[in-house]
């Protein structure tokens, strides 16, 4: 059976850390032991170094004075404080003083030779201690042989103090490591187990979630700035294509509906000899039509809804497509003896999809010519806002849209009640709503120029577009 | 005509293919881009009839590889896609005319005689005739029986597209694409009144209209 690991450990920063900890540990450690290496050795050099200066006073004395001054120096020498070890032999290795028994070096040939070995020490409370020595021995010129040798207890003290300092250090540095590397982790893997939540609640169908973003301006809040962003942009756009889905389904229905009915009775009266075949099926072709077109309108709105932007957008001048727009619709207009202008601010760019602004501006055309009796009048503008906005508007003198209904217009399949009678799907403003939104402009419903007469008050519809 | 359909939905391809023999022409199948291919291939066609989306071979990967061969028979794009973004992908791998679906079976005849017909004008014409009609695209005059006609710039590009395609249904929707540009349908047929005044201009004070409408299509311009 495998044991699973608490998950922080297998989380990718404490691997990381672990990673670093090890090689921090072994360069500590390196470092380290090449402070011992050289630390250690400079105490075995030191006393060496110490006990041939003593050999060598030793010598001097000898030299001068005789071994019976050696004698005396060495009673005199055992009494310092740090006293050397001295043997003193004849020439055939009798004793003849000294604080240690017998020499540690075995096989004198007569050349100075080193020796370690051990000396017992009583402490003061009566144990016996084993120190390492290190010592020399050498002949002096009237055959005596001297041995000089130190306790290297002190030394192998200090030595051992360092690498215990040593391995404390490096046990500290690995302990330190892991502990920042669990602090780091820990740290980390709040941020991206508070993330793998997120995604993991979204991958189960939940809406709405979104990863916690710390305020720190470092990477993870840029990653959890970028899943939500994603987030939002999935769910609007979910909600655009459900929509759609909801609203072709809706939007359909009742034309769909009305063919059907139109086509059942059509078929009656052509089987009961009272309707014209021909006729019938002239009228349901036209309504076929008309439900395409309606199916087409609807499906353009879904697109740009879901889309939520416009597509390849291009800069152009607005009175340009205004005109355009008015050329098509002018004549249109007086054929119906409406009094058509325009007014068109020059120099002006908008940023957006030509076409479909071309669209829109039909639409709202469309709409006003289908509104506005005879003898009425149409006026295309075209201006730039105080704000920097342009603004298209489109203002007829026909019955216009009571206040309350003015929102409600612009909402898909809306027409009103006493304009049921005329033809058209009611799907003209909603689209050109849909457009507006898709440029990031708007759609503004307000009066006309008033009640004159018979007609009026009128509609002026204007279609803001920001600032380019 | 002979008319290559390839088009992966078989009833579709199938009501197309017996309404456009009804009409007189001859109809050829393919039921996948590879099969149109193969078929586009061995045959000479005077227009293909391809749907955008199929199964092993898409519309614009079929049409790119006959232009890449050198075919240039005139191909009408089939659609459920209709963005602007779609149509100018399909225009831009060599199709010629761009359908969206679901369209009505006029539209699609009218487009295809339309398209038959371009492959004919390979040399650069400055003077069109039709019948009595006549129009010098330099000069930018229009006479009919000898008597000057005074048109509009957009009447005037109205009659040339009418004149090039004279003897052909027109319908609305091509005359928005063609020579307004448009590709969308305005709710009120504003073509309709325009029709009426370029009908106005050469047709009255004659004793014979030329310019028809076609009851269920659109317009025709006839001799």
């Amino acid at each position: 059976m495998a044991v699973r690991l608490p998950r922080i450990f297998r989380t990718t920063p404490f691997r990381l850390t672990l990673l670093f900890v090890m090689l921090f540990a072994s360069a500590a450690f390196a470092f380290l032991a090449y402070i011992y290496v050289a630390t250690a050795g400079e105490a075995t050099r030191r006393t060496e170094r110490e006990i041939v200066r003593e050999m060598r006073s030793l010598v001097d004395v000898y030299d001068r004075a005789g071994v019976d001054a050696v004698n005396q120096s060495l009673i005199e020498r055992a009494a310092s404080e740090k006293p050397f070890l001295y043997l003193l032999l004849t020439k055939d290795g009798r004793r003849i003083s000294g604080s240690i028994e017998e020499s540690p070096v075995e096989n004198f040939t007569g050349a100075p030779a080193w020796a370690t070995f051990q000396v017992t020490d009583e402490t003061p409370d009566g144990r016996e201690v084993k120190h390492p020595a290190r010592g020399m021995q050498q002949q002096l010129h009237g055959g005596e042989i001297l041995f000089v040798g130190a306790d290297a207890g002190e030394d192998e003290a200090y030595v051992a103090r360092v690498s215990r300092a040593l391995w404390a250090s490096v046990a500290l540095v690995v302990l330190l490591g892991l502990g920042g590397g669990l602090l780091v982790s820990r740290n980390v893997s709040r941020t991206m187990v508070n993330l793998i939540e997120v995604v993991e609640r979204v991958r189960n169908g939940e809406q709405g979630v979104r990863a916690r973003v710390r305020g720190a301006k470092d990477e993870f809040d840029e990653l959890a700035q970028g899943v939500n962003e994603m987030l939002d942009r999935l769910e609007r756009s979910m909600a655009g294509h459900k929509h759609a889905g909801d609203a072709i389904a809706h939007d359909l229905r009742s034309p769909l509906t009305r063919l059907r009915a139109r086509l059942e009775t059509a078929y009656l009266d052509v089987e009961s000899g009272k309707g014209d075949p021909t006729q019938a099926l002239a009228q349901a072709l036209e309504d076929t039509d008309g439900v395409l077109k309606t199916f087409g309108a609807v499906l353009s709105i879904a697109r740009l809804q879901a889309a939520g932007a416009a597509p390849d957008p291009v800069l152009f001048d607005p009175a340009d497509l205004a005109a355009d727009i008015a050329e098509l619709y002018e004549p249109f207009c007086e054929e119906k003896d409406i009094d058509f202008s325009a007014e068109l601010a020059k120099d002006l760019t908008v940023r957006g999809n030509r076409e479909f602004l071309a669209q829109a501006l039909a639409n709202i055309l469309d709409n006003a010519v289908k509104y506005t009796p005879a003898g009425g009048a149409i006026m295309l503008r075209v201006r730039r806002r105080s704000s920097g906005e342009v603004e298209f508007s489109v203002t007829d003198t026909g019955p216009g849209v009571p206040e309350e209904d003015r929102e409600r217009v612009i909402q898909r399949f809306v027409r009103l009640e006493n304009s049921r009678n005329e033809p058209g799907a009611g799907l003209g403003l909603s689209l050109v709503g849909a457009v507006a939104e898709a440029h990031g402009g708007r759609l503004e419903l307000s009066e006309g120029p008033g009640k004159v007469g018979e007609m009026g008050p009128g509609l002026r519809v204007a279609f803001i577009l920001p600032r380019a | 005509m002979r008319i290559l359909i390839v088009e992966d939905d078989l009833e579709a391809a199938e009501a197309m293919a017996r309404g456009l023999t009804e009409v007189g022409h001859e109809c050829a199948r393919g039921a996948d881009g590879e099969e149109g291919l193969a078929a586009a291939r061995a045959g000479e066609f005077d227009v293909m009839i391809v749907d955008r989306m199929m199964p092993r071979m898409n519309g614009v990967q079929l049409v790119e590889t006959l232009r890449r061969e050198g075919d240039r028979t005139p191909v009408l794009f089939l659609s459920a896609l209709g963005e602007v973004g779609d149509r100018v992908d399909g225009l831009q791998a060599g199709a010629d005319d761009y359908l969206v679906k679901p369209y009505a079976f006029a539209e699609l005849i009218a487009r295809i005689e339309a398209l038959a017909r371009r492959r004919d004008t390979g040399s650069v014409q400055t003077l069109l005739k039709v019948g009595e009609l006549e129009m010098d695209l330099i000069a930018r005059t229009v006479h009919r029986q000898g008597k000057e006609i005074d048109l509009q710039p957009r009447e005037f590009q109205l009659l040339e597209f009418m004149m090039r395609h004279a003897g052909q249904s027109v319908t609305r929707t091509m005359l928005l694409e063609k020579v307004w540009h448009y590709h969308f349908d305005p709710q009120t047929n504003v073509i309709d009144v325009h029709i009426s005044r370029l009908r106005s201009k050469i047709d009255k004070g004659f004793d014979r209209p030329m310019l028809q409408t076609v009851r269920g299509a659109g317009y025709r311009l006839d001799a």
